[in-house]
């Protein structure tokens, strides 16, 4: 009788161990979708109940905002705005939030960030990948159909001057990471990670209550400079290492334009991460902080304070604002580099 | 045949005690090493290529000296009423950080599997 009871004692210590080794793999699911979309390839992660089947509702959401704001498909709503010879246009409510929300941060960013630029961009030829530097005269002639103020919108209707064009690829891609995000959470995913070709938007944190951690790329070198730990918000980098060519006279050229100027931007940063609750603010605001320098970014930040951001300048320099510190661990390989936080 | 069975039993237990404690002292670690502070990591090094060295780290008005010398890692003063953060001595091994109750410190390996969830591009 007492061997018994000893062997169940013995039993049930063993069996314990097991089951505390074993505590995270609860019954959450897991499911992955990647696929290209927006041009750029697209992964979303998702831990929940029934995550295959909104994975796919994820991805199938993705195709239809893409398929709006295409600005080469024909079928979009964007080109059918570009191409309307100064006609008014009915779009979408997804088309209208996302054209009002460009429109508001344009104005907010001081044309900073700019949704009409999309004629200089094509004359560098960065939308088609055969890059050349255009005549001072000719980047002249093209700013004139530039400026986010000659849109005109009333509600779901869109109207711009003959030969302008509306461009939302510096918001269309947080805006979806926004959407998918808010799709999740209506089917109870209370955990998710969404990469958007490097822009990563973060549901809840990761399944075992961690923070998600997630590397900052070296803009200029291999690996990582830092990590960020954190859960529940939108990280968007915009650098123009991202792409760039170098003319025949050796000057290397990126593909975020200075709407002022009409020339690539070339100004103290290597690269701005933007870290928000939503990722359209993070997409909006990494491109229009990058065009600015540091001196207009830090200056935005203390303004507004709704976001979190991390400057790399070109003189090896992180500047971090004090929200995010805690959550940023620099790289033992980048030990060279100098970190300041930004402050109030 | 009572008595083998609990010496049995004794021994089984004696060897998982061995077994476990094997397994955390000799738990696999890298060279690199987080002090971290309320969960926040303060710093990181890679104790294979950094100087010797001390740092004072400050919590709530009160400090933790440490100190890095060949590689390895210690606390050496520390103004917290236990002092077991000191008695610990060096960091060795993977499973048992350093740690300062009072002054919410740890010192610890980092996972050398740098396991990222993505990388923002
Ligand atoms: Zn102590």
């Amino acid at each position: 009788m007492k061997r018994g009871i000893l062997t169940v004692i013995l039993f049930c210590f063993i069996v314990s161990c097991a089951a505390c080794a074993d505590d995270n793999g609860n019954t959450l699911d897991e499911a992955t979708s990647e696929f290209f979309a927006m041009n750029t390839y697209i992964s979303v992660t998702v831990y929940g109940k029934d995550a295959d089947n909104t994975v796919k509702s994820a991805r199938d959401r993705i195709t239809e905002l893409e398929r709006l704001w295409s600005v080469t498909d024909e079928n979009s709503e964007i080109y059918a705005v570009n191409h309307s010879d100064g006609k008014m246009i009915t779009v979408s409510e997804d088309t209208a939030e996302l054209i009002a929300f460009a429109l508001r941060m344009a104005e907010r960013t001081n044309g900073a960030l700019e949704p009409t630029i999309y004629p200089v961009l094509r004359a560098w030829g960065f939308t088609t990948g055969e890059n050349r530097v255009p005549q001072e005269s000719e980047i002249k002639e093209l700013l004139n159909m530039v400026g986010y103020d000659k849109v005109r919108q009333n509600g779901n209707e869109i109207q711009i001057l003959n030969n302008m064009m509306l461009d939302l690829g510096a918001v269309g891609k947080g805006y979806a990471g926004d959407e998918i995000a808010e799709l999740l959470k209506e089917n109870g995913i209370t955990s998710a990670l969404i990469d958007l070709g490097g822009n990563i938007q973060l549901l809840g944190t990761k399944p075992d209550g961690s923070n998600w951690r997630i590397g900052l790329k070296d803009p200029e070198g291999a690996g990582n400079v830092g990590i960020l730990s954190v859960s529940d918000c939108a990280i968007v980098t915009s650098g123009n290492y991202e792409r760039y060519f170098t003319a025949s006279d050796g000057t290397v050229y990126g593909h975020i334009i200075d709407p002022v100027t009409g020339y690539p931007v070339n100004n103290d940063l290597l690269s701005v991460t933007v870290i928000a609750k939503e990722g359209k603010i993070c997409d909006a605001l990494s491109t229009s902080l990058f065009v600015m320098g540091v001196q207009k970014a830090e200056a935005h930040w203390r303004q507004y304070q709704d976001f979190d951001m991390i400057l790399i300048t070109k003189s090896g320099e992180i500047h971090i604002t004090e929200g995010i510190k805690d959550n940023f661990s620099l790289d033992v390989n980048h030990g060279n580099m100098k970190v300041g936080v930004i402050e109030v | 045949m009572k008595n083998k069975v609990l010496i049995g039993i004794c021994i089984a237990i004696f060897l998982i005690g061995v077994i476990g404690s094997a397994l955390v002292l000799f738990a696999p670690h890298g060279t690199k090493v987080n002090i971290v502070q309320d969960g926040a990591v303060l710093y990181t090094f890679d104790l294979s290529v950094t100087e010797d060295q001390t740092l004072e780290i400050e919590y709530n008005g009160r400090t933790n000296i440490v100190q890095i010398e060949n590689g390895k890692i210690r606390v050496v003063e520390a103004d917290c009423p236990d002092k077991t953060c000191i008695r610990m001595g060096w960091l060795e091994t993977g499973s048992l950080p350093i740690v300062c109750l009072p002054n919410h410190l740890s010192i610890e390996f980092a996972d050398e599997r740098e396991d990222l969830d993505a990388v923002i591009k």
